[in-house]
């Protein structure tokens, strides 16, 4: 706990050092609530195939059934069901415990760095009122919260992006615009951040 | 003190001259800052680049919610509609499931803890 951290003590705990991981390791509390088989059938990045098992007649599983519905067939489905809500469960608690063991050795500038990265969030209050000025209408609080936790999202790919920018030019201190616009124009070209310059021309 | 109602004048021109587009009031300055540290940045992020984030985040916030509006029931939002904009983005996706799925169970845990207040004080 003397030295902060470098990425090789880190690498057996964390999964995979690319990006696209972060949906695997969720800072927060896992519920372990039926909804995270919903959280499973989301379209994902393959990288994250650890968490679906590979049996064949899997998406059968899932699917609602509309061949003839036995009740031994509709034991087994529920049986294989369980089995995965268990494992998934199981996969979501060694995460757990695989963070705190992580958190549990950072170095106070790390600890810090964290803390702002989970405490810091878009106020409600203000995204409601953005966007209730740009609609006109009533805004449900749901709406707000989805958004305000996407705007986050956005943030930090902008900021990670512009991080890789940086490092790639050989600069060094604080993100400086010119990292960022970069970054906004490699994000545009991924088609992560909508593109509300370009003009669609249909026929020319 | 003609002179001085034309300067009050042109203050106020002035500040609402700016174009819908420019911002000149931030509104995420503290809660950007530190945002950006917790994601890589120094712990003091140069200004420009907080504004330069503001403003994207406000086009983006504007974007989404414009496309919104005409996907689903038109002229309203529900949460369907953002999660359907956002379904080719896995980040983005799950994160919101994430946060509408623990949202609902702190509401479940309120309203429990609400009951077992009322039922022990009654």
């Amino acid at each position: 706990m003397d030295s902060p951290l470098s990425i090789q003590d880190m690498k057996p705990v964390i999964q995979s050092p690319d990006h696209t991981d972060r949906p695997n390791i969720s800072p927060s509390v896992s519920p372990s609530t039926s909804s995270t088989k919903d959280l499973q059938k989301s379209p994902r990045k393959s990288s994250e195939s650890e968490t679906e098992t590979e049996s064949p007649d899997k998406g059968k599983s899932k699917s609602p059934s509309k061949t003839k519905a036995s009740p031994s067939q509709d034991r087994k489905r529920k049986a294989e069901i369980d089995e995965e809500t268990r494992q998934k469960n199981e996969k979501q608690e060694e995460e757990r415990q695989k963070m705190q063991v992580l958190v549990s050795n950072f170095s106070e500038e790390q600890l810090n760095r964290y803390e702002m990265y989970r405490r810091a969030a878009f106020p409600k209050a203000a995204v409601k009122r953005l966007m209730q000025s740009i609609t006109g209408t009533a805004i449900s609080p749901n709406v707000v919260i989805a958004m305000a936790g996407i705007a986050k999202v956005f943030v930090g790919e902008v900021v990670e992006e512009a991080l890789d920018v940086l490092e790639l030019w050989n600069d060094s201190g604080p993100i400086q615009p010119k990292h960022i616009r970069e970054a906004v124009r490699k994000l545009r070209s991924r088609n992560t951040i909508p593109n509300v310059k370009k003009k669609k021309v249909l026929l020319s | 003190m003609a002179e001085s109602e034309k300067d009050q004048f042109d203050e106020e021109d002035n500040e609402e001259d700016v174009q819908p587009e420019k911002r000149t009031k931030k509104i995420f300055s503290k809660e950007l800052r530190c945002m950006m540290y917790g994601f890589g940045d120094d712990q003091n992020p140069y200004t420009e680049s907080v504004d330069l984030i503001e403003d994207l985040v406000i086009e983006y916030i504007t974007e989404m919610t414009k496309r919104a509006l005409e996907v689903g029931r038109p002229g309203r939002i529900s949460v369907e509609d953002i999660i359907f904009l956002i379904r080719k983005d896995p980040k983005k996706y799950s994160r919101v499931r994430e946060l509408l799925t623990m949202s609902e169970e702190l509401r479940k845990a309120r309203k429990a803890f609400d009951e077992i207040k009322y039922a022990t004080t009654k």
